[in-house]
């Protein structure tokens, strides 16, 4: 990347943050200077995290970093202990402590002896990559570290693994995942790591029946959890009305079990009703726009989108990854990720009469010719309040749906 | 969290000499202070047709875009606010490759007058020279390139970032004849046009002419030394207003925005004196009522107690005048602290010995109000936090956008009130 005009994609070390800052019972402590963590307040603020009383900074002064002294994170891990008693602390570094090189693994090692909460060291100072790297080294992490099954078998439990409150509308899919499976399979959920999970649950969550996977940043943490505990996992993400029946399908199959009718029956009457809009399709296949769509987000969003707006009769002739592709096993070849913001601004600015489901940065740089709407991260004029509008299962289409009728009527 | 040895391990102000021997409430902090960065970003805000390059990790880089992107003084979404983003290659190797790809592009889309290079802590740590960058892109492109340091671990706050961008702009002024204006320099928050002083200046026929950072331009910072006076509101704008005494003569007046009516009619003074203009007749009245404010609340505030937190006001000064009302402090945070023999710090000395601690730490503070137990609390919290503990909030900020003697009048105000507020609050505490 060269010149940044607008928000650059976030750094592996604000993903491990935001991950972490979501274990109840936690605290995380940054050993850095101190205006990074006033600074990063807003933005957890927008995702629906509320930093206080979990979120510690050490500051650090300039002997700090010349003398490489770590006595002040020493007195502030102590402190924490006494003064907050945490069954857990997550110690993570800064820019400036990667590169001067500071070894919290080995800081967290000797310290641990000195207190009761259990330290753990995240060594991301944001020059291992973008937010995917991040998620992945999290979520592993707090499988491979804090899982357990200390409540023994929970037969009627589910985990999510990836959710991320970097997405859109997350609690609202989370939602509808839980009315899903609620419905589908008599199942409710037990934790969603890295969105709402407490040390308590994560503890017991290898007890659970079966883990779903919502994006592949997680699969590391799924694959650690079948080995240790046994528990099946469903990698996928329930997008559209065609896309919900093909997810609650294969986890059935990893279940054993049969969809429920009353599911099956309103996804089949959904499919109905939206029949409209493939005739609409064929009816534009001859005007000057066929109808087209353009997807901005991560990954398993993207995927599920498309398939959504396949389904639709839609083109699907741009779909943007802000994040690396490289720890995706076998990427779609029509997802492209640029390295330079100048290249995905020259793709969005050159679409016309496209249906645009992306983030806010996107949809404003967007011709007035397209028909948006915000699906994922980063938010500019949109910000995580709601639980109950989800953008994935069957309500998720229902919204999505009054955007592409409002895409109909402006499209020539 | 234990109060009490929060308390016992904080100093008071009798022992310390420098801010250095001033500790933090805790080893761990939040929110902790801002970061010079971000002062960088208030003063950059305030000229209009320049560019704040920031050259750093996605981190910093994002946050400061993400600050700017819903104000208008920045242009919104589409603004000013550029980067560079950093990654382990360039922290390797250096940064100069990336930024001259990337000032070609902000030279071919943006065409600036102006642009502030602006490094973070990770560029000062693998010490990237800047400086020499900046020389050379001036000398390629033709326009005014300032590079600004804001390195966090070297300052303890926000405000050092909001003084080196305004004293960078010294490079960019040129000799001028003298006019009957004046240049206001280092305001950071409200509207000069606004206040009282302006007012006063408006009616002595003086005009405005520079103000840097509350709203300027390229061409008026270039034409900065054409003014009589620099009229200095807040002392991060010292170094710059010292520069150009020494290179173009300007004389200064440091008026910042203090609350003793004595020492705000003086600086009046002083600065019509400056102008060769007398004081106007209405600084006269508000002088007088200002003081008469201030003897009828003695009566009101005499024996109340608080914890200083963080005002628009000179923090020192401010307490020095509450005492002198009766009042006593408790507990002051502090970033900065005057030398010993400074007269606010000795008239603070002379009647109370508070704790001093740093700033920006509110979170161990909650257990600090069960043992000092102040009637109130000057600066951000939440207000309803602090009732159930039967402390009161003294609202500051409404003093942000005012100079001159208003300040007196509206911060006595709000002291009485606040004051009346806590008492009531003691006696419904003591009803339950």
């Amino acid at each position: 990347m060269s010149l940044c005009r607008y928000l650059p994609t976030p750094s592996d070390r604000m993903a491990v943050m935001w991950t972490l800052l979501t274990v109840k019972d936690a605290v995380v402590l940054e050993y850095g200077p101190a205006g990074t963590t006033h600074y990063c307040v807003s933005l957890f603020g927008a995702m629906g995290i509320s930093p206080d009383q979990t979120l510690f900074t050490t500051h650090m002064s300039e002997d700090d970093v010349i003398m490489g002294d770590v006595q002040r994170l020493e007195r502030a891990i102590v402190e924490l202990d006494q003064s907050y008693h945490p069954k857990v602390i997550f110690v993570i570094a800064s820019a400036v402590t990667s590169v001067i090189g500071t070894d919290l693994v080995g800081v967290c090692s000797y310290m641990q002896d000195q207190v009761d909460a259990r330290l753990i060291a995240m060594e991301n100072g944001g020059f291992r990559g973008d937010y995917t790297i991040g998620l992945r080294q999290a979520y592993t992490m707090l499988a491979r570290e804090l899982s357990g099954a200390e409540a023994g078998p929970l037969p009627g439990r589910y985990n999510v693994l990836g959710a991320s409150a970097s997405s859109y509308r997350i609690r609202s899919d989370l939602w509808e995942i839980e009315d899903l499976m609620s419905r589908s399979f008599g199942l409710v959920q037990h934790t969603a790591l890295g969105v709402d999970s407490s040390l308590a649950e994560l503890a017991s969550m290898g007890g659970a029946r079966v883990n779903l996977v919502l994006r592949a940043e997680a699969l590391p943490a799924a694959r650690y959890l079948q080995e240790q505990f046994g528990t099946p996992y469903f990698y996928g993400v329930p997008y559209g009305y065609n896309g919900t029946r093909g997810w609650l399908a294969g986890v059935g199959a990893l279940l054993s079990r049969p969809v429920a009718q009353e599911v099956l029956d309103q996804l089949q009457e959904r499919e109905s009703q939206a029949a409209t809009f493939r005739m609409y399709a064929s009816m534009y296949q001859n005007k000057p726009h066929r109808p087209a769509a353009a997807i901005v987000g991560d990954y398993d969003m993207i995927q599920g989108m498309a398939a959504m707006c396949r389904d639709l009769d839609f083109e699907t002739d741009l779909l943007l990854c802000p994040h690396t592709l490289k720890d995706i096993e076998s990427p779609d070849p029509n997802v492209r990720h640029f390295t330079t913001e100048k290249e995905q601004l020259d793709a969005l600015r050159s679409l016309e009469y496209h249906l645009v489901l992306a983030d806010d940065v996107s949809l404003h740089v967007c011709g007035k010719t397209n028909t948006g709407v915000c699906v994922s991260f980063p938010l500019v004029s949109h910000v995580q309040i709601a639980n109950h509008l989800p953008l994935m299962g069957i309500r998720g289409t229902d919204y999505l749906l009054e955007t592409v009728d409002r895409y109909y009527q402006v499209l020539e | 969290m234990d109060g009490q040895t929060l308390v016992s391990r904080m100093k008071r102000l009798g022992e310390v000499k420098s801010i250095k021997e001033v500790t933090q409430l805790s080893s761990a902090i939040f929110p902790g202070p801002h970061c010079p960065l971000m002062g960088a970003m208030m003063a950059v805000r305030g000229i209009k047709d320049s560019i704040m390059l920031v050259i750093g990790t996605d981190e910093c880089t994002y946050y400061t875009k993400n600050t700017t992107i819903s104000n208008a003084a920045f242009g919104g979404i589409d603004g000013r606010c550029l980067s560079v983003v950093l990654d382990q290659h360039d922290v390797t190797f250096g940064c100069k490759e990336k930024l001259d790809a990337a000032f070609q592009e902000l030279m071919e889309e943006y065409r600036p007058r102006a642009v502030f290079l602006v490094t973070t802590c990770v560029v000062e740590v693998i010490g990237d020279d800047v400086d020499s960058m900046a020389e050379q892109l001036q000398e390629k492109y033709g326009i005014h390139i300032m590079p600004v340091h804001t390195e966090h671990f070297k300052t303890e706050n926000h405000l050092p970032g909001v003084r080196d961008t305004i004293t960078a702009c010294f490079d960019m002024m040129k000799k001028q004849p003298v006019t009957d204006r004046v240049n206001v320099i280092g305001q950071r928050m409200g509207d000069f046009t606004t206040t009282e002083l302006y007012r006063m200046l408006c009616q002595s026929g003086i005009s405005l002419g520079m103000k840097l950072p509350s709203g300027t331009t390229v061409s008026e910072i270039e034409q900065a030394p054409g003014a009589k006076v620099n009229i200095v509101v807040n002392p991060i704008g010292l170094p710059l207003a010292q520069k150009m005494q020494k290179a173009f003569g300007t004389p200064y007046v440091l008026f910042d925005k203090y609350i003793d009516p004595d020492r705000i009619y003086g600086l009046y003074q002083e600065l019509f004196s400056c102008l060769e203009r007398p004081v106007p007749q209405e600084v006269q009245t508000l002088y007088q009522r200002a003081k008469q404010a201030v003897t009828e609340a003695r009566s009101r505030l005499e024996g109340i107690t608080y914890i200083y937190g963080n005002t628009p006001i000179d923090c020192f000064e401010y307490n020095a005048f509450m005492v002198k009302l009766g009042m006593r402090p408790l507990l002051i945070q502090t970033n900065d602290l005057p030398p010993e023999g400074d007269p606010n710090r000795q008239a603070i000395l002379d009647r109370w010995d508070p704790y001093v601690t740093k700033t920006a730490n509110i979170a161990p503070l909650q257990y600090v109000y069960d043992v000092l137990r102040p009637n109130l609390y000057l600066g951000h919290e939440y207000a309803t936090r602090l009732r159930k503990k039967g402390i009161e909030i003294v609202h500051g900020d409404i003093m942000s956008p005012m100079l001159g003697l208003e300040v007196t009048l509206a911060g006595v105000s709000e002291l009485i009130r606040a004051s009346d507020a806590a008492r009531q609050l003691r006696e419904e505490r003591k009803a339950i």
